[in-house]
């Protein structure tokens, strides 16, 4: 892979990196939403503008309103996704080496996957609490298939050639492992954990509507069933999906520089 | 893995616009929908029935008997009304009211006021509930009588919103207290009654109509600490827009409260109107008679108070609903974003 982006030629890499087209989008995207609230003439508590909802943004961070909210939801995703994603490289290497393994539990894992996480997060916070083990809990299981079906499938689709090669080095099953099997697989691995991590925003706001103090799910409860601020409601919306992009691309820049240097 | 890679930078690079595309057509989605939603008033003809859409508590029960009541025995259609139920969690329905997408429904006082602060233009039209139904339960062994009791005291709570937490911090402050002073357990999914059942907690917030009532029923002697006599906090009643109030359907609307107060009037003299009322809507009520019963004669005695008795029912009691908003605005955490007066929340233009 760094072949590639070695021969890429400098002018492609230099589009790619443009943010003038990211610009471009958001504001055409913040132009077209202030003129539809113009056009449409609704009041702010209905669909407040851009500017309005810009303004409530800066405030609620500068007042304090937002911080301790998205604090608590950052460090719910950040263990859920550890958790999740930990116990998924496991169970998914377990699943690519063993078709028995893999019988046995993949209708229960397909099946965990089908239900509803916002049917399970009730019974999770009666179970454990309201806490933050009942969040992080949410999120490991939400962030848990991806990464162990990718996990499965990119071990699986590791090179055999590779592997026999390895072996006739005779190298031991955890050289195999760490060595080669796990280095190969990685592009798939991390194309789960790219999924994974924005489910775990997702895992995180689910378990805080369930109960909870702090976070912000609890914060968009607060703002549209107590305190009806919807320009409160879209300043948190913005800052989940700032997070979420934020460690989305977190994830691709560990994915460049690890698969990267790998190639 | 060349490929992979390629896949990787495409995504970053051309995202944005597949981002924009997608928050556009979400923003445009929403404002079609706003826009729909607050042009739906018609005009009625003469003649014809006026259409009106009623928006009630998130799940049909017991205790919108009233509706039932007045729609079967056909008191909406004598006032030539056309009545849709559609049942609304609290929030949505302020909002659904204030955009004119539901022309009346019932909803909380204390909801009412922070929605008003932030300009939803909506108003409290009738008194439904004269007393607060929100109240602090315990089993009389816990050795809770009054609200300075409640010190030190593991008290279960849905949240830390909505009614019951004003209602709290109401009757807190009558003794002095704070909910700093309480050790507070939250149960979100409402399982209060089995908490204090079981010993969980000692106390918790819930309805006069609904825990205390059920717990009583199950053989435990139960204490109810109201808030009416401390701070005479707005209970649940009917809201409609502004634009509703000013608009075609103002006679529909007077008439939909008088047929309403028509209903819970008999029910106050007959419960069991009411119970088969409720019964005709929501069949599943028979398996639980005694219950269900006992929760609607709960509600019946919420909707009277001496204020409503000397003003007649659904009276809205001005002098109460200042001191609500004072007490609300004063909250350390007030929900209240501007002030605002109890002629903004307030109409009494549809009161028999």
């Amino acid at each position: 892979m760094s072949l590639t982006q070695a021969q890429a030629p400098k002018a492609a890499r230099a589009r790619r990196l443009d943010p003038a087209p990211v610009l471009l989008g958001a504001v055409i995207f913040v132009v077209a939403w202030q003129a539809l609230v113009w056009i449409g003439g609704y009041e702010p508590w209905l669909l407040p503008g851009p500017l309005v909802v810009g303004q409530r943004f800066v405030d609620a961070w500068l007042d304090g309103t937002i911080a301790p909210h998205a604090t608590a939801t950052l460090l719910e995703i950040v263990l859920g996704f550890t958790v999740g994603a930990g116990l998924a490289l496991l169970v998914g290497m377990l699943l690519a080496r063993s078709h028995f393994a893999e019988r046995l539990l993949s209708p229960y894992l397909v099946a965990a996957q089908a239900t509803p996480i916002l049917a399970i997060a009730p019974l999770i916070a009666l179970w454990f609490g309201t806490g933050l083990l009942s969040k992080v809990l949410i999120c490991a299981l939400i962030v848990f298939f991806p990464v162990a079906i990718a996990t499965m499938v990119g071990i699986r689709s590791v090179d055999k050639r590779l592997v026999e090669m390895a072996r006739a080095f005779r190298a031991t099953r955890s050289q195999l492992v760490r060595q080669v099997e796990i280095p190969a697989a990685l592009p798939a691995i991390l194309g789960g954990m790219r999924v994974g991590v924005t489910l775990a925003v997702i895992g995180a706001i689910i378990g805080e509507w369930a109960g909870g103090e702090r976070g912000l799910g609890v914060l968009i409860n607060l703002a549209r069933g107590s305190l009806f601020d919807t320009p409160l409601l879209f300043a948190t919306l913005a800052t989940i999906a700032l997070i979420g992009i934020v460690l989305y691309l977190v994830v691709v820049a560990v994915e460049r520089r690890m698969v990267g240097a790998r190639g | 893995m060349s490929t992979r890679k390629e896949v990787t930078l495409s995504l970053v690079s051309r995202r944005p616009a597949g981002l924009f595309a997608a928050g556009l057509v979400a923003v445009l989605v929403a404002g079609l929908v706003a826009a729909c939603g607050s042009g739906s008033t018609a005009s009625p003809t003469v003649g014809a029935p006026t259409p009106l859409r009623v928006g009630l508590g998130y799940i049909p029960s017991v205790q919108f008997a009233q509706f039932y009541l007045a729609d079967q025995a056909g008191y909406y259609r004598e006032a030539g009304l056309e009545v849709t139920f559609e049942n609304k969690s609290d929030p949505d329905l302020v909002t659904l009211v204030g955009q004119g997408v539901v022309d009346i429904g019932i909803a909380d006082g204390t909801s009412l006021i922070p929605a008003v602060s932030q300009g939803i233009p909506v108003r409290y039209v009738a008194t439904i509930y004269a007393d607060f139904p929100s109240i602090v339960f315990a089993k009389a062994s816990s050795g809770i009588t009054g609200p300075a009791d409640l010190k030190g005291r593991k008290l279960g709570i849905p949240g830390k919103y909505g009614s019951s937490w004003i209602m709290l911090q109401a009757l807190l402050a009558s003794v002095g207290l704070t909910p700093a002073d309480l050790e507070l357990v939250e149960f979100p999914k409402y399982g209060q009654d089995v908490a204090v059942r079981e010993g969980v907690v000692d106390a918790a917030t819930g309805f006069v109509n609904n825990e205390p009532v059920q717990l009583e029923l199950s053989g435990e002697k139960v204490v109810v600490l109201t808030v009416d006599a401390i701070t005479p906090l707005p209970g649940p009643g009917l809201i409609t827009g502004e634009a509703t109030l000013a608009g075609p359907k103002k006679a529909a609307l007077k008439a939909f409260v008088a047929a309403t107060l028509r209903a819970m009037k008999e029910i106050a003299a007959d419960p069991l109107k009411g119970w088969d009322a409720a019964v005709a809507v929501v069949p599943e009520l028979a398996s639980d008679r005694e219950t269900q019963l006992a929760v609607l004669n709960a509600t019946v005695d919420a909707w009277q108070s001496s204020y409503t008795d000397a003003n007649g029912w659904g009276a809205v009691d001005e002098g109460a609903w200042t001191e609500s908003i004072d007490f609300m605005s004063g909250l350390p955490d007030s929900p209240v974003a501007k002030p605002v007066t109890v002629d903004q929340l307030v109409s009494k233009e549809l009161l028999p």
